[in-house]
């Protein structure tokens, strides 16, 4: 038995599947590609699919990875790529297959691109006005916690973001805590523009990468 | 591919998933490279539309053809489309996101008729006029087949086109003949007057209807060529007839989310309520092979690790332990499970159950539809009590203790004794239970009786039969309430007002088309859907268009009325549905067709049990 982290990208149509959606797709594309899966026994082998992180539904992800337990010398990384691929909706794409390095519990942080398309205001002054808005002291927004809604002050997370003006676009990237202990929701930094700056716009908001104890990129 | 305008409204409604394709297996062609582009639309939601086995096959074949591109459009859920009303986005099919209003022919399947609402609504959704009339050139063809296409009357005034029976060889033919007329120029009208020349095609135009002062129809009179009847199309040899080897496989989780193979069509019972048991004759199988091969082809292609064997009743296939057999020699090493949707009482057994139950322990079902066997051998529902009890003493054996019944309640000839009877016969499956001594150890059994009111249709024997009015099912509800005894029985029940609707509708004429497009107007629409549904709305409409529901639900007919779907021919001849009527009405059954043909009129099809019963 051996565990390979498969790689993905989930974008374009494929972002408005859900997490659980998404397991069952990848679930019968193994089932499809005729990957010997290792079994226990008596389990369901659909908990053998361990996530990375959990996407929300709409947000695109660009480098998502998936741990599943194959047979020993079951076959190669690319043929797994390829068989994979052809039972996945085309805008699910394995790239790489790894072993992995890290455990997905040691994930803390996500790095996100925001793309804004500002709806009642140009770019160039969007893009002023959201950065001094993530300057302030305190940036309090609600956020959905498993005891209901709550106010929750964003600024202590903003250290290190990044706002420019594109062509038609305002282009946020920033670094937000995730995983386990906190989870910090890339919307809430639109929600806190929607709601202070008044500006109506579209948000597309890709996961680019995955980060372990100081900025230690996950592998 | 949809559009950003599209993207932007996804972000405000539930299960955005719905709305924008890019599955497994959708065809994806360039515009170009085709002369027709086929709309199938399904009126009603994704999950339901994307479970339903003959869109799958129409798609797939259609999309076969190298000139033509079928996509799919589904009816938008309420969410979905306030969104795209106000923003002024137009319904759109999933595989291209351009509009409906783009197509050269928008198709709709008539599964129900509760559905019809959602047809007017999305033909709106994309700035398609509704009537037909109205629709002028060539490009936006409306058309539909389907079940309820056997009497489209309701519909005739939306419709330039309806398919009759099955659709796989003459679908092809009217695209054939609409590629011609595009080519070379022709008018809607020519076209239409060319296609009604095909067998199985019904141009609603071409007929001419008119009344008697008792409201009931004179004549249907055939204008400029149209035939004066048209007969169903029928694919008399299955293993010939196109089947997919792929589906669309669907990212999010719809109805029936699993590999379906077709094993035969129509069905030898001849239950004299069921409408599809004598649209579909005859009874014909696909062989054995021919079927594991279909199955394999579709587990390789989607993915599925389930294969359910669908018919109206697979239990009655000749060879279903040979089918199954053959199954067997690979799908266990897939690790692929194999279900039959319907189950028989009476061919129900240990062997059959040992090769199924590895899938689904979820509950066993079965349907006496009455509960008494004078009831029974009205309807031609040949299963004895004692059939039943012998099933379900098996299915406790074999560790089941879950048992759902399903019953119909306003059948013709009814009583309250009947109604009673549904409860004796849930009480009787519940003590079988207890005095079975090889029932699982230490638990309960639960019995769920489901009751849903009888609705006459057209072909049937009961086509004449009025419906029970609504306060006539209320009150049968209410008595089985009473008669039940136990907390092991859970009773359900369908609710009498949408079966009303139901009832006026499928044997209405064309002069419900003015009610159904107020209806619309006035907001009625996902009639299906129980947080939609308003009876009061629609019976308003009924009363502004001057016209009695009443008229098409509870009215008994006289077997010498010109019928509004008289013009229709299924093969089932009028004088053998009055002979059943009548056999019903004496407490009489039916062979099946295994045990002897009734000559009912299908053999004219020369395929299938007819044939082979020769
Ligand atoms: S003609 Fe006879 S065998 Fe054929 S469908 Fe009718 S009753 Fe059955």
């Amino acid at each position: 038995m051996k565990t390979v982290r498969v790689w993905f990208r989930k974008t374009g149509t494929a972002r408005f599947i859900s997490h659980l959606d998404l397991n069952r797709c990848m679930a019968r594309a193994i089932h499809k590609a005729k990957i010997p899966l290792w079994y226990t026994e008596g389990f369901n082998p659909h908990a053998f699919l361990t996530f990375a992180l959990p996407l929300s539904l709409g947000i695109s992800g660009e480098r998502e990875s998936m741990d599943m337990k194959l047979e020993d010398n079951a076959l190669s990384d690319a043929e797994l790529m390829e068989r994979m691929n052809a039972g996945l909706p085309p805008d699910i794409r394995v790239y790489a297959v790894t072993e992995p390095v890290m455990k997905p519990g040691q994930i803390t942080a996500a790095s996100y691109r925001i793309s804004l398309e500002v709806e009642n205001m140009d770019a160039e002054q969007a893009a002023g006005r959201i950065a001094e808005l993530f300057r302030s002291e305190t940036l309090v927004v609600s956020k959905h916690t498993k005891s209901g809604w709550s106010d929750f002050d964003l600024a202590p997370y903003l250290g290190n973001i990044e706002v420019s003006a594109a062509k038609t676009t305002v282009e946020i990237s920033s670094v937000l805590p995730a995983g386990s202990s906190l989870n910090i929701n890339p919307t809430l930094l639109t929600d806190a523009v929607g709601k202070y700056l008044h500006l109506e716009f579209y948000a597309k908001i890709r996961r680019t990468c995955l980060y372990g104890e100081s900025q230690k990129i996950f592998e | 591919m949809i559009s950003k305008t599209i993207e932007k409204l996804l972000s405000k409604v539930q299960k955005p998933g719905r709305y924008v394709g890019g599955e497994l297996n959708s065809v994806i062609k360039s515009k170009e490279d085709v002369e027709i582009r086929f709309a199938f639309c399904f009126p009603d939601i994704y999950e339901v539309g994307m479970s339903h086995l003959g869109m799958k096959i129409l798609y797939s074949q259609l999309n076969t053809v190298p000139y033509i591109w079928c996509e799919r459009v589904f009816a938008p859920w309420a969410d979905m489309e306030e969104q795209m009303r106000r923003c002024q986005v137009p319904l759109y099919a999933l595989e291209s996101g351009d509009s409906l209003a783009d197509f050269d022919i928008i198709g709709f399947t008539l599964q129900y008729e509760l559905s019809y609402t959602n047809i007017l609504n999305m033909l709106d959704l994309a700035g398609v006029p509704l009537k037909a009339c109205d629709r002028h050139s060539l490009s936006r063809l409306v058309v539909a087949g389907g079940p309820c296409a056997c009497n489209p009357e309701p519909l005739a005034d939306f419709f330039d086109l309806f398919f009759i029976g099955e659709g796989e060889e003459v679908d092809l033919e009217v695209l054939a003949l609409y590629r011609e007329f595009k080519k070379k120029g022709g008018t809607k009208q020519n076209f239409l007057q060319a296609a009604a020349q095909i067998p199985g095609v019904y141009v609603p135009s071409l007929y001419t209807v008119e009344y008697r002062e008792d409201g009931t129809i004179r004549e249907m009179r055939p204008q400029c060529g149209a035939p004066k009847t048209v007969k169903k199309r029928l694919m008399p040899d299955l293993d010939k007839s196109y089947f997919p080897d792929r589906f669309v496989v669907p990212a999010i989780e719809i109805v029936h989310d699993r590999a379906v193979a077709e094993v035969l069509r129509g069905c030898i019972r001849g239950c004299r309520f069921c409408q599809a048991g004598f649209l579909y004759r005859p009874f014909r199988e696909k062989s054995v092979d021919v079927i594991n091969k279909q199955c394999f082809d579709l587990c390789e292609n989607t993915g599925y690790d389930e294969i359910s064997l669908s018919s109206l009743s697979t239990s009655d296939y000749s060879d279903i332990y040979g089918l199954l057999d053959k199954l067997h020699t690979w799908t266990p090493e897939q690790k692929i499970g194999v279900s039959l949707p319907s189950l028989r009482v009476d061919n129900f057994s240990t062997e059959l159950m040992s090769k199924i139950k590895s899938v689904r322990r979820s509950g066993l079902t079965f349907a006496p539809e009455a509960g008494t066997q004078r009831l029974r051998d009205v309807i031609n529902k040949n299963v004895t009590e004692e059939e039943l009890l012998k099933t379900v003493n098996t299915a406790f054996a074999g560790g089941w203790t879950t048992i759902k019944l399903y019953f119909m309640i306003g059948l013709p000839t009814e009583t309250m004794e009947d109604v009673e009877g549904i409860a004796n016969l849930g009480q009787a499956v519940v003590d079988a239970f207890y005095s079975n001594p090889d029932k699982p150890k230490g638990r309960s059994v639960k019995v769920s009786v489901s009751t849903a009111s009888f609705v006459p249709k057209p072909f049937t024997p009961f086509q004449w039969e009025p419906q029970d009015t609504m306060e006539m099912l209320r009150e049968k509800q209410r008595h089985l309430v009473r008669t039940v005894k136990t907390r092991k029985i859970e009773l359900s029940w369908h609710d009498a007002e949408t079966s009303f609707l139901e009832a006026v509708f499928a044997r209405g004429d064309r002069r419900l088309g003015a009610v159904l497009l107020k209806a619309w107007e006035n907001g009625c629409k996902m009639d299906g859907w129980k947080d939609f549904f308003s009876l009061s709305k629609w019976l308003e409409q009924f009363r502004a268009c001057g016209i009695d529901p009443e008229f098409y639900a509870n009215r008994r007919r006289s077997p010498d009325e010109v019928l509004p779907w008289d013009h229709l021919d299924y093969g089932v001849t009028k004088s053998f549905l009055i002979e059943e009527w009548k056999r019903a009405r004496e407490n009489r059954t039916t062979p099946n067709c295994r045990e002897k043909c009734s000559a009912c009129g299908a053999a004219c099809f020369k395929g299938g049990i007819c044939v082979e019963n020769r």
